[in-house]
């Protein structure tokens, strides 16, 4: 069913026309990398924070009202130019347990942010109320960074499946 | 010696051999440079951002300079030993790659650029909480264009090596 899927999109004009180009996949790649640089760095900045291996500058509030807008922007244009790659080459990804796996790690890294956002905008100081809270909070960044760290490794190796 | 016969003998050192033999070790290695480069560039851009005066102006130059820019350097030794750990795996072949020296050469430019940058604005602080000065935003635009080169130019190695 999948493999039809890919034998149809990978015949269609717009797959062929992208195909066709010799810029198109590293431009688009570029354009995904720099999205990409722009969720981990932020990522890992929030949760840094939240760990307390850093502790100066803004709250923890502050960060995530500053930071979080900007991931969920640089995640739409990271789902665009992924669909880019996927219209040029759907056998490629979709076809490709690897790139399953990222996609999982993503959805993951999406619904935990979500959590981290609602969590403060609710109360500003809910990841420091009670030790529990503490641990979950720790228990949580830390998640959130192996999960960056997985998705970008898991988009390499797509390349090496 | 020429540069080429140098990288040809970087390419036969026994850790250059190590890394161009083994299935993982140069993926593993492209992963940590990809994820460490990605703080790279998105911590400069961060500190970029401001000097244009498009965002993080709530934040002074001095205390977004003194949160990033740790990042920034922890993140580019990494970046850098692994960079240097691939090259010598393929020292020959990277050597006369022309999107591998436009990457190295718009590194260097950044270095540069950063260096006259902070050099000229020693002790310049009037505009440490306000809009930045027409150098200042010039000094961001150059880097910023000069990182997104350095990504792109890394990018187009994978697809003329």
């Amino acid at each position: 069913m999948l493999e039809r899927f890919c034998d149809w999109l990978v015949r269609t004009d717009l797959s062929q026309l992208f195909s066709s180009s010799d810029w198109f996949v590293p431009g688009v790649q570029t354009i995904h990398i720099l999205a990409i640089s722009v969720v981990v760095t932020l990522l890992a900045m929030l949760n840094f924070r939240l760990l307390r291996i850093t502790s100066s500058g803004p709250t923890l509030h502050s960060l995530a009202i500053g930071y979080i807008p900007l991931v969920w922007i640089s995640l739409l244009v990271l789902f665009a130019t992924g669909t880019l790659l996927t219209i040029t080459e759907p056998a490629r990804e979709l076809l490709n347990n690897v790139f399953r796996v990222k996609m999982l790690l993503v959805a993951i890294l999406i619904a935990l942010t979500a959590t981290l956002r609602l969590t403060l905008r609710r109360d500003p100081a809910y990841w420091t109320v009670s030790a529990r809270r503490r641990f979950l909070g720790r228990a949580l960044a830390l998640t959130i960074l192996i999960l960056c760290v997985g998705i970008v490794a898991a988009g390499r190796f797509i390349a090496y499946a | 010696m020429t540069g080429l016969e140098i990288a040809r003998a970087l390419e036969h050192t026994p850790l250059a051999v190590a890394i161009a033999k083994s299935n993982w070790l140069f993926p593993l290695l492209e992963t940590l440079h990809v994820l460490a480069f990605t703080v790279v560039v998105g911590s400069v851009a961060m500190l970029d951002v401001r000097l244009l005066g498009l965002g993080n102006m709530r934040r002074s130059i001095t205390e977004l300079t003194r949160s990033v820019l740790p990042w920034t350097w922890s993140a580019f030794v990494v970046a850098a030993i692994c960079g240097a750990m691939l090259f010598i795996s393929k020292a020959s072949t990277y050597y006369v790659n022309i999107p591998f020296r436009i990457k190295f050469a718009c590194l260097v430019l950044a270095a540069a650029n950063m260096l006259i940058f902070h050099w000229g604005a020693r002790g310049t602080l009037a505009w440490d909480i306000g809009p930045p000065p027409v150098r200042a935003r010039i000094a961001g635009a150059i880097s910023l264009a000069l990182w997104i080169a350095i990504v792109s130019s890394g990018r187009w190695i994978g697809f003329t090596t």
